[in-house]
């Protein structure tokens, strides 16, 4: 056999034998890794952490691609809720920090706010039950988009659903309703909502405003509704007062509205706004007519 | 003096595609499908933005590395491999030789960019299974991209005129770290209290390439468009930049000695 044949036999061989190796390694790196995973998993879990905790050196840091990290963030904290929500964790310790840093790093990352807001303020297990942390989250949102109006929408919501302050609700909807392409019903969830914290005066106005204001029949009719039944509500109101004078006076309940035209109490029999009589019951209830047009149901 | 240059230029466009680097487009397109695909399923209202704000990060990333790997071997391989001697003995000028070398890097950077930018659409096209008006907004993107690889390259080539590549690439990562923290070194002189060293970082913070003109990325994947001054002010200082480090970068292969 000649040298150089010989050395080119041997080299087929050796590019055989590689290439075998490279196969058998592949091969053998399969299981391996099955292997090394499932002994991983048997480990302890260890606490998840936050290497970063500022979002603003994050961005410094970012080189210009802050867009991006933002990006990543804000998926981790979408991954991070839904981990922990489908294993009924009580707590969510780090989706504050986590919608922080992404808000931080594109504060005009207006999804991050407004999901984000929802995942901070629902009652634990299904969110981490921190409304004074959802409040913080997007009142930094406006802070940064001043003119998005649906920021100011979840700012009433937190208010009116989390924590039950009607006044800051209905002044949320109310401030958010004035800006910019806002939708009209922004303004008839202030009136809604200030009715419910007792404040009809405010309510009172809000719906005249929309009256004024509204383009569509159907809101103008809306509005002339709850007007009504807020007119009637107050008067409902003071007739119940009038009658428990009365009762206070003599001892007991009017048999009927004219009793109390005979006692001074009343001028004449009380209608409601739509000109239906209103109706005395035995018990000393005032209560709408049964043929009324009222919708005392509008008002919450 | 022209038909040199562009010599010169098709040349090193040529050897930078002879050396595979047009293999990161590979690379750029998986990576663009694959996170679209992958990310419309993980996050939550992002995949469009998502995809914007990756293509466009990926692009400035390809773009950047290209630019000061290759950019910092333009002159020094040449010197290494002795071919500058060949390259000098013929009628060509040192100043026509650093021109064309610039030219043919921002030459294959600006084809890469086209392809990558295709690719871009392409995802994008994708994803929404239509393309609206709004979403030529990230070509003004990439067109400030472009800006800041020609400034980029310019950086590489005048370091590579000046030292060995290892210490370019060094050198001129460094000036483009720098250049996205000038504002705030300007700051930190401002918060410091001395009076020279607020001067000595108001001086850096303009002698230094500001890269921080150029990033338009995060508003371009909210569909916002620069205004057209920054466009004009941008171009401008581009051009300035460059007209500074390529002329820097010939007075230096100038003066230098080969032996």
């Amino acid at each position: 056999m000649k040298p150089e044949s010989s050395s080119l036999q041997s080299g087929q061989v050796a590019r055989r034998l590689c290439a075998l190796l490279i196969l058998g390694a592949f091969a053998a790196l399969w299981p391996l890794q099955r292997a090394i995973n499932r002994e991983r998993e048997k480990l302890p879990p260890t606490a998840e952490n936050l290497y970063f905790t500022s979002g603003h050196l994050l961005r410094r840091l970012s080189l210009g691609y802050n867009g991006l990290l933002a990006d990543l963030y804000w998926t981790r904290a979408v991954q991070y809720y839904g981990r922990r929500r489908l294993a009924h964790a009580a707590h969510y310790p780090l989706l504050g920090n986590l919608l922080r840093i992404a808000t931080d790093l594109d504060p005009h990352l207006l999804i991050a706010y407004r999901f984000g807001e929802i995942f901070l303020a629902e009652k634990s297990p299904e969110g981490a039950g921190e409304p004074e942390a959802a409040l913080q989250l997007v009142r930094r949102g406006i802070v940064a988009n001043p003119s998005y109006w649906r920021l100011w929408e979840d700012l009433g919501f937190i208010y009116y659903w989390d924590l039950k302050d009607y006044p800051m609700a209905a002044r949320a909807f109310e401030t958010g309703s004035e800006r910019p392409g806002a939708y009209i019903w922004m303004k008839a969830m202030a009136a809604a909502v200030a009715a419910r914290g007792g404040e009809l005066s405010t309510s009172r106005l809000l719906w005249t405003e929309i009256y004024q204001t509204a383009q569509g029949k159907d809101v103008r009719a809306s509005a002339v509704a709850h007007l009504i039944a807020l007119d009637a509500a107050q008067q409902l109101s003071q007739l119940n007062q009038l009658v428990e004078r009365y009762r206070q006076a003599t001892g007991h309940w009017p048999r009927s509205f004219e009793d109390m035209i005979t006692a001074g109490y009343l001028t004449s029999v009380p209608k409601d706004p739509t000109g239906v009589p209103y109706v005395l019951t035995p018990q000393g209830k005032v209560t709408l007519g049964p043929h009324s047009k009222v919708e005392l149901s509008l008002l919450p | 003096m022209i038909s040199r240059i562009k010599t010169i230029a098709l040349h090193t466009y040529k050897e930078s595609v002879r050396e595979k680097v047009l293999y990161n487009l590979v690379a750029f397109a998986l990576l663009l499908i694959g996170a679209a695909v992958l990310f419309g399923s993980i996050s939550l209202g992002i995949s469009q933005m998502f995809l914007v704000n990756l293509g466009l990060s990926s692009i400035s990333v390809f773009g950047l590395l290209m630019a000061i790997f290759i950019g910092i071997g333009l002159v020094s391989k040449e010197i290494e491999r002795r071919t500058i001697y060949n390259i000098l003995s013929k009628p060509v000028a040192r100043f026509e030789f650093i021109i064309g070398k610039y030219l043919g890097l921002l030459l294959t950077l600006t084809i890469n960019t086209a392809i990558m930018t295709v690719g871009f659409y392409a995802a994008l096209f994708y994803i929404q299974r239509h393309l609206v008006l709004a979403d030529w907004v990230p070509l003004q993107c990439i067109y400030f991209l472009l800006l800041e690889f020609a400034i980029v390259v310019g950086v590489a080539l005048f370091f590579s005129c000046l030292s060995t590549p290892i210490l370019s690439a060094t050198f001129a990562f460094c000036v483009y770290v720098i250049g996205n923290f000038l504002s705030d070194i300007r700051g930190f002189g401002q918060e410091s209290g001395s009076a020279t060293l607020q001067k000595v970082t108001i001086v850096v913070s303009y002698l230094l390439p500001n890269f921080s003109n150029f990033e338009t990325i995060s508003r371009t994947a909210h569909g916002l468009p620069s205004p057209p001054y920054l466009v004009t002010a941008n171009t401008c200082y581009a051009l300035l930049y460059v007209t500074i480090l390529v002329s820097a970068s010939v007075l230096i292969f100038e003066t230098r000695e080969f032996r």
